[in-house]
């Protein structure tokens, strides 16, 4: 899936905040939240992006959709580079690339209404009229198509339980059509059966409007089940980038096996028997990154080379993308 | 194995300016002797209550504990203690484990005056004792340079280390029971694996019986004996983990599984969803909680709030449909 015809191309994306620090508020440091990545999405694509609290996951998301202006690299949307864009330009391209949140509390203006919150963006984006009969045909047919009551419409956020305000959320990034949504943890603060719910409603979105998603979550099997593809990443590195299944039967970064094992399986009896490796301590700060492969800290299989060189991040098998000095052909990589 | 807590139909709510929140509306279970029973459900399903309610840890006011027994080590109902008296079970007999580490520790105190003050205070070790006894401590507990470590705070310390300081706290006066609550809930998963794996071994080492409290069921497949499916402030359903998973009889606990996707699943299946959202507990409880949600749901499930039924080996379930023949039950 990855070739010219991308609808987004991600090259080589930094994006590190300065420590200001001592007297004069100098800057003494930086956070390198997102550390040089690449990647692209196809039309109508999911891809799922996994990773630790840390690892530079929700600040890449950000800084796709110039939301954070990057450090450095490049990002393409439909062929147009994004980082040489005026404000003005990008404004032109934002009913395209939209965003869904995490925290569906916080990101509902409180004091408007349902209909105002999914209208807004067609209206800022002057293709309706606030107060218009075709604006609110069209903010009831986003309700119905997200699954709510358009009566719904009149009402104001802290009527709504958790799922339901994703489902505001989702139907506010829809209004515009876009063809590309950043998910930034979306389902994390639902219970269960509600996450379930809104993960179902995304995929049908998907399969009738064919967008494409860069999926930003944490827990792998809810990445697995809606990605395609999934990049994984460390410390605001990408370790690993395949095709979903291939991450899970034959991943080769050290890193991958260990987050794979540490997933618990929903079935006691499998869940006993499985032999499983367990990584020690904690990832390192970002402030302050290893030298050289920045798993090396943690990694099992570390050797001289994994601390004085990065690795490359290089394609072992047709669209399987490693960063790990010892991946190859035979599992060198491999821990069990 | 005989039983060492007993737990019967315990009724908490808490008198609010909204109204009464019935947060448990009837809870029975027991714990064995060395079992691992998980308590599972999710936000507002009464299970931290529960816990809270247990150890007198509730509020009150606005929360009132209206009825029910608990029954530790066969002679003391729990409920009838002083403060005092529960002080000293808290922290002795009975440890636990919070979600969140951050706020469980003192942050001005070092970490090993914390664990060494549960020692005094409870074993009424000397201070040098305590000492000694607390770098023991540490080191079962997998924290590195214990001697170093002991004069260390709090924020020095990572989530996953932090956790492992409570847990230290928890099993210092070896206690007969430990409740965790959600304690893996705020870490990255590669930790929550130490943790739960740390878990293992202490259960093993130490003879004791765990209270595991959380709303995911990956977790609990792996270390749990039993489950207690919670919904609505109500058992929903218990039984052991291998039935529970492989022969749900709750049409919720049944949702639950399916809502999960697998990471050893090959095909993407869709999710199984339940429909709706959790009851409002500010409603008292006058039929199944979860006849709202519930596609088997007749005109009896909203007559009547469903006892427990035994279905099976140690397997309960509080629900007039029976799955397994696909009809109402004959109770």
């Amino acid at each position: 899936m990855s070739d010219n015809n991308a609808l987004l191309k991600v090259q080589n994306l930094k994006k590190h905040f300065p420590i200001a620090g001592g007297f004069f508020g100098r800057i003494v440091g930086a956070v390198r939240a997102v550390d040089g990545i690449s990647f692209d999405i196809a039309r109508g694509e999911t891809l799922g992006m996994v990773g630790e609290s840390g690892c530079g996951k929700s600040t890449a998301g950000r800084a796709i959709l110039q939301l954070h202006k990057p450090t450095s690299g490049r990002v393409f949307f439909e062929g147009k580079d994004l980082t040489l864009s005026s404000s003005e330009e990008i404004r032109q391209l934002r009913p395209k690339m939209q965003m869904i949140f995490q925290d569906p509390y916080a990101t509902l203006n409180p004091r408007h209404s349902v209909a105002k919150i999914v209208g807004e963006p067609l209206v800022i984006h002057g293709m309706m009229k606030m107060g218009s009969r075709e604006l609110k045909d069209r903010v009831a047919e986003l309700l119905d198509l997200v699954g709510m009551d358009p009566v719904y419409m009149r009402r104001f956020p802290h009527e709504f339980s958790g799922g339901q305000r994703q489902r505001i959320g989702i139907a506010r990034a829809f209004s515009l059509n876009p063809d590309f949504i950043v998910c930034d943890e979306p389902i994390s603060a639902l219970d269960v059966s509600i996450q379930a719910q809104v993960v179902n409603l995304m995929q049908d979105l998907q399969e009738q409007l064919g967008v494409a998603y860069l999926f930003i979550a944490h827990d792998m099997s809810m990445v697995k089940h809606i990605s395609h593809r999934i990049v994984v990443m460390y410390l605001g590195k990408v370790m690993e980038l395949t095709e979903r299944n291939t991450l899970f039967d034959n991943p080769l970064h050290p890193y991958t096996q260990s987050l794979n094992s540490a997933v618990p399986i929903p079935l006691p009896r499998l869940e006993r028997q499985r032999k499983r490796f367990i990584l020690k301590g904690d990832p390192p700060s970002p402030a302050n990154p290893p030298s050289g492969c920045v798993f090396h800290t943690r990694c099992p299989l570390t050797e001289e080379r994994c601390i004085t060189a990065e690795p490359e991040f290089r394609e072992i098998h047709p669209g399987h993308f490693v960063a790990c000095h010892l991946a190859d052909e035979r599992g060198s990589s491999k821990l069990l | 194995m005989s039983k060492i807590l007993e737990v019967k139909n315990l009724v908490t709510k808490f008198y609010t300016l909204d109204g009464v929140v019935n947060a448990v509306n009837g809870v029975s279970f027991d714990l064995e002797e060395g079992e691992t029973l998980a308590i599972v459900g999710e936000s507002g399903s009464g299970k931290s209550v529960t816990m809270m309610s247990l150890l007198g840890l509730i509020p009150m006011p606005p929360g009132k504990i209206e009825s029910g027994e608990v029954i530790f080590y066969g002679h003391q109902d729990l409920l009838q203690l002083t403060p005092a008296e529960l002080r000293d079970v808290r922290g002795g007999q009975i440890g636990f484990v919070f979600q969140d580490p951050i706020s469980t520790l003192n942050p001005i105190l070092t970490i090993g005056e914390q664990i060494s003050e549960t020692l005094t205070r409870h074993k009424g070790m000397s201070k040098e004792q305590a000492r000694e006894h607390t770098l023991k401590l540490l080191a079962q507990v997998g924290i590195p340079d214990p001697e170093l470590r002991y004069k260390a705070y709090p924020f020095q310390f990572s989530g996953g280390m932090r956790q492992r300081v409570v847990i230290a706290i928890a099993i210092a006066c070896n206690p007969q029971i430990i409740i965790a609550d959600e304690p893996t809930t705020a870490l990255d998963v590669t930790v929550q694996a130490q943790i739960v794996e740390l878990f293992k071994q202490l259960r093993e080492t130490l003879d004791v019986s765990v209270i595991w409290i959380t709303h995911d069921l990956g977790v609990v497949a792996g270390i749990a004996d039993r489950a207690l499916v919670m919904y609505g402030g109500r058992p929903a359903e218990i039984a052991p983990v291998d039935d529970l998973y492989e022969r749900p009889q709750h049409p919720y606990t049944l949702g639950l599984l399916g809502a999960l996707p697998r990471l050893d699943d090959k095909e993407a299946k869709r999710l199984v969803s339940i429909k709706g959202t959790p009851p409002d507990l500010l409603i008292p409880l006058q039929h199944c909680p979860f006849a709202w949600r519930c596609e088997y749901a007749y005109d009896r499930c909203w007559q009547e709030i469903p006892p427990l039924i035994t279905v099976g080996e140690a397997h309960q379930v509080s629900c007039f449909y029976d799955l397994k023949q696909g009809g109402p039950r004959d109770v």
